[in-house]
């Protein structure tokens, strides 16, 4: 088990519409394309009903695409019905056979395919070794831990040299410390075996750490496509920035514009910026909770505020501060805090610049 | 599964479906055609003159009364039974529950038969130990003895799986909110176990309506629906006013089947959600204690005693009276009713292997497509479940005594009728395991390359196999202990070995009758014991 194949995935026009019961429908994935580079690890991102589990079965041909077209390294792959599509899955409760051992599951892929009894005895114990699973490999499916199914799950499709590798929520049944411990495994070994992977999930935090690029998807439909910075730093939408963390969304408007630079009023407070960041007149000005300082009130500058509420968090502090009439949320590293702040305390706030994003107001 | 991956399995629909119209359904409408069709036009003057008739009233009255003091005495029982199985710290519990089973896997009959020992008119209790000579037991009174014997042990694992399945969390809620023990009993565990308690006594009710063996033989005077269909048919060759006094017996029998859907729907709510506990706590106090091993001692005592009696019965010479050891019974009974023993095993086996296969299939339908006509498909193999075996046997009988369907004396109509009456418990086992069966399993395997057949072999089947075994073992019980159901369909070229009891006890060859009840029991009991242990450990084995 040293490298996989690592394919290029283009997916054109994907649409897919379930009937209801009474004669209607509800459309799941609304023409999806995307490109995925050979090697890529791509993460579909969005709250449960937004159609990503829905577009992975279309890939993995368990759901039967309404229009639209998949080629794996320009091969169409659309009417090949899924046991021909050689492509690897861990679902979210990993389907381990329970009849079959540890082993047996593993070499589930290659004894259907009826490869030769040497074949599968070399192949299986790599795949299992890899994983960390060789000694377990007499077991039941259940006789073993969760995270210990969940590695079993990814041998048994990693066995099979699958052109793409689908991950559906296959995380989401461990307990938060092994699934931030599982995480960082699966991406060494994705990035170690070269392979090209799509993984569906709700959890931002998975989705940021393990990804290249993130798909966040809503109702069916693509909200933005990029890396987990462009998508933290720079949300395309409302919805993406909300999804994928907190934000402060405040209603602003340019009051003064030049060649290089643009004067936004936001909270009765001006703040200058480059002029290409800034898309319209009315804007929404989204800063996020970690890109306010929050200071005594003469260091604040203009702006200042009343400190409502403090959420001691462990790693961090969070404040409501009441501004005017808009509440503000502002978030410390709580070993690095300058000073002590209470609720009632007059605070002043300075936002980080360059993590102001500017959107158009829809 | 997608019906576009299994298109095998979806061809054989319509023969499923057909197969079901033409076995449960047409004879059931002809029974009831005889009786309410009247030179072609609907008419109920066959059943009103039927109703008219003060005996056949009495009849019907005797009927619901003796199933509403069976279902009562047997609730109760059943219920103490369980509590003290699931709540009372005991020892021995294993033996308990072994006893408490035994009946549910022996032919009704058997009851009959070991309470005339034992307690008839030169019964070993009542005349030779007590010296009386009464015939107390013929009647109201026996009957009762015999059903509860019978049939509480059904209430009882209905009621052990309700009482271990009950949120023990919920009970501790209203201790924490400051109810004391008598205080939670009545207000959060009765209540919750009021819909369970309805639908035992609605079980036990629908099975005294059934039972034909214990009315014949010890009804005395006291005639119940089902005998009398049965000596009208057999005694007074009255074909319509038998299939008439049938579809009176339907009718509370089809509302009990209605009333038990609802109240088994009510229960589901009681029992353990996604993150409740059963840890019940057990009580342990020495007068709660003693009073429940009373009770399981005492019940168990009067079982074992019966089974006891039948044993004694096939190796003395007359039990009781010359109690010498003898195998001439147990001779007998194996070589004269060689034939009713063979039949009887071959026959079984095969509907074992029907039901298990039109069942699985019949599942697989209802719980994973969306072929139209499924709902139907669910109802009409579910209907034998509502209907008397005697009204089944008739029915049977009749529908299938003329051509293009000439069924009558074949093996086909034997196996039918056994198979008919296990489907509905073999299609809701397969159903329940095939929504165990994640799709994930199915899904799963053909991702990784394997086609439809190739899933279905390696992994379906396998995985279903436990389902399928105990299907098969249920239905071989049920076949080879019926009486009521092959009544009337068995023939000189096929005897079975329950109508062949009752025509020995007829006849007063009791020695024969107690030798080849001892010979059935040993077989189910070997069946049920040998049978998984014979296909060796599954996947659900751990060791």
């Amino acid at each position: 088990m040293q490298t996989l194949p690592a394919k290029a995935l283009d997916i054109r026009g994907l649409t897919k519409a379930f009937a209801l019961p009474g004669g209607r429908s509800v459309v799941a994935v609304r023409d999806f394309s995307l490109r995925i580079e050979p090697g890529e690890f791509v993460t579909f991102l969005g709250p449960s009903g937004c159609g990503k589990t829905t577009l992975l079965r279309m890939l993995a041909g368990l759901e039967r695409a309404d229009a639209g077209d998949i080629l794996v390294d320009g091969r169409s792959i659309r009417s090949l019905p899924p046991h021909r599509r050689n492509i690897g899955m861990v679902f979210q409760n990993y389907a381990l056979f329970p009849h079959l051992s540890v082993f047996e599951n593993v070499a589930y892929s290659l004894r259907v395919r009826k490869f030769e009894d040497a074949r599968v005895r070399s192949e299986v114990p790599a795949a299992l070794t890899a994983v960390g699973l060789e000694p377990l490999a007499a077991r039941l499916p259940g006789q073993l831990s969760g995270g210990q199914q969940q590695r079993v799950a990814l041998a048994r499709a990693m066995v099979m040299q699958p052109d793409l590798l689908l991950f559906d929520e296959p995380l989401s049944n461990l307990d938060a410390r092994l699934r931030v411990q599982v995480r960082g495994e699966l991406r060494r070994l994705q990035k170690s075996l070269g392979t090209t992977a799509i993984y569906v999930t709700h959890d931002q935090d998975e989705a940021m750490s393990l990804s290249d690029r993130i798909v966040v998807m809503n109702g069916g439909c693509v909200e933005q496509v990029g890396t987990p910075e462009e998508i933290y730093a720079r949300p395309a939408s409302l919805f993406v920035a909300e999804f994928v963390g907190q934000v402060n969304a405040l209603p602003g408007r340019v009051v003064a514009r030049t060649e290089r630079q643009v004067t936004i009023e936001t909270l009765d407070h001006r703040i200058a910026l480059e002029s290409k960041r800034c898309p319209a007149d009315d804007l929404l000005v989204l800063v996020r909770p970690e890109a306010i300082r929050v200071s005594a009130p003469a260091e604040g500058g203009s702006l200042q505020g009343v400190v409502e509420d403090v959420e001691y968090r462990g790693d961090r502090v969070e404040y409501r501060i009441r501004v005017g009439r808009t509440l503000v949320t502002a978030i410390e590293a709580s070993l690095q805090r300058r000073m002590r702040i209470a609720a009632g305390d007059r605070v002043g706030l300075v936002f980080v610049e360059q993590a102001v994003h500017l959107l158009p107001v829809t | 599964m997608r019906s576009g991956r299994a298109w095998v399995l979806v061809v054989l629909y319509p023969v499923v479906a057909l197969l079901l119209a033409l076995f449960v359904a047409y004879p059931l409408l002809d029974l009831l055609g005889r009786s309410v069709l009247v030179d072609g036009g609907f008419s109920t003057r066959a059943i009103g003159r039927l109703l008219a008739d003060a005996h056949v009233r009495q009849v019907v009255w005797s009927t619901l009364w003796l199933g509403a003091t069976v279902a009562l005495i047997g609730t109760t029982l059943a219920a103490l039974y369980a509590y003290a199985m699931t709540r009372v710290a005991l020892p021995w519990k294993r033996v308990w529950h072994f006893i408490a089973l035994l009946p549910t896997i022996s032919p009704p009959i058997l009851m009959a038969l070991s309470l005339i020992l034992l307690y008839g008119r030169r019964g070993v209790i009542t005349h030779e130990l007590l010296g009386l000579s009464t015939s107390a037991l013929y009647g109201y009174r026996g009957l009762i003895v015999a059903q509860v014997l019978s049939y509480f042990p059904f209430a009882y694992l209905l009621l052990l799986n309700l009482f271990q399945g009950l949120d023990a969390s919920l009970e501790e809620a209203a201790g924490t909110m400051g109810a004391h023990a008598g205080k939670v009993l009545a207000t959060v565990s009765l209540p919750l176990l009021i819909p369970g308690l309805a639908g035992a006594a609605v079980l036990l009710f629908g099975y005294s309506l059934a039972d034909l063996g214990n009315p014949l033989l010890l009804g005395g005077d006291f005639q119940v629906l089902s005998s009398e269909i049965y000596q009208t048919i057999i005694g007074m060759y009255d074909v319509p006013k038998g299939a008439a006094l049938a579809v009176i017996l339907l009718v509370p029998a089809l509302l009990l089947f209605f009333a038990q859907k609802q109240l088994s729907r009510r229960t589901a709510f009681a029992s353990v959600g996604g993150r409740g506990t059963l840890r019940h706590p057990q009580v342990n106090h020495p007068a709660v204690k003693a009073g429940a091993l009373l009770l399981l001692g005492g019940v168990s005592l009067v079982i074992v005693l019966q089974y006891a009696t039948v044993l004694g019965g096939a190796t003395t010479k007359l039990f009781g009276i010359d109690n010498a050891f003898t195998l001439r019974y147990l001779l007998a009974a194996v070589v004269d009713s060689r034939d009713a023993l063979v039949d009887t095993l071959l026959l079984a086996i095969a509907a074992s292997a029907v039901t298990a296969a039109v069942g699985l299939l019949a599942a697989f339908y209802i719980a994973r497509t969306t072929l139209a006509g499924r709902g139907a498909v669910d109802f009409v193999a579910s209907l034998p479940l509502a209907i008397p075996g005697t009204v089944i046997g008739l029915a049977f009988a009749l529908a299938f005594n003329h051509r293009p369907l000439l069924l009558t004396g074949t093996a086909l109509i034997i196996v039918v009728a056994f198979a008919v009456r296990a489907l509905p418990y073999s299609i809701r086992s397969g159903v329940v395991a095939m929504h165990q069966l994640h799709r994930s399993m199915d899904e799963a395997s053909v991702t990784m390359g394997a086609t439809s057949g190739q899933t279905l072999m390696r992994i379906l089947l396998p995985l279903l196999r436990p389902a399928m075994v105990a299907g098969m073992i249920f239905t071989f019980t049920r076949s080879v202990t019926t009486l009521s159901a092959v009544i009337f369909v068995v023939s000189p070229h096929w005897s079975l070995v329950t109508p062949t009891i009752l025509s020995q006890m007829d006849r007063g060859d009791v020695g024969e009758a107690a030798a080849l009840s001892t010979i059935l029991v040993l077989l189910v009991l070997a069946v049920i014991h040998g049978v998984p242990r014979l296909l060796g450990r599954d996947w659900r084995t751990k060791d």
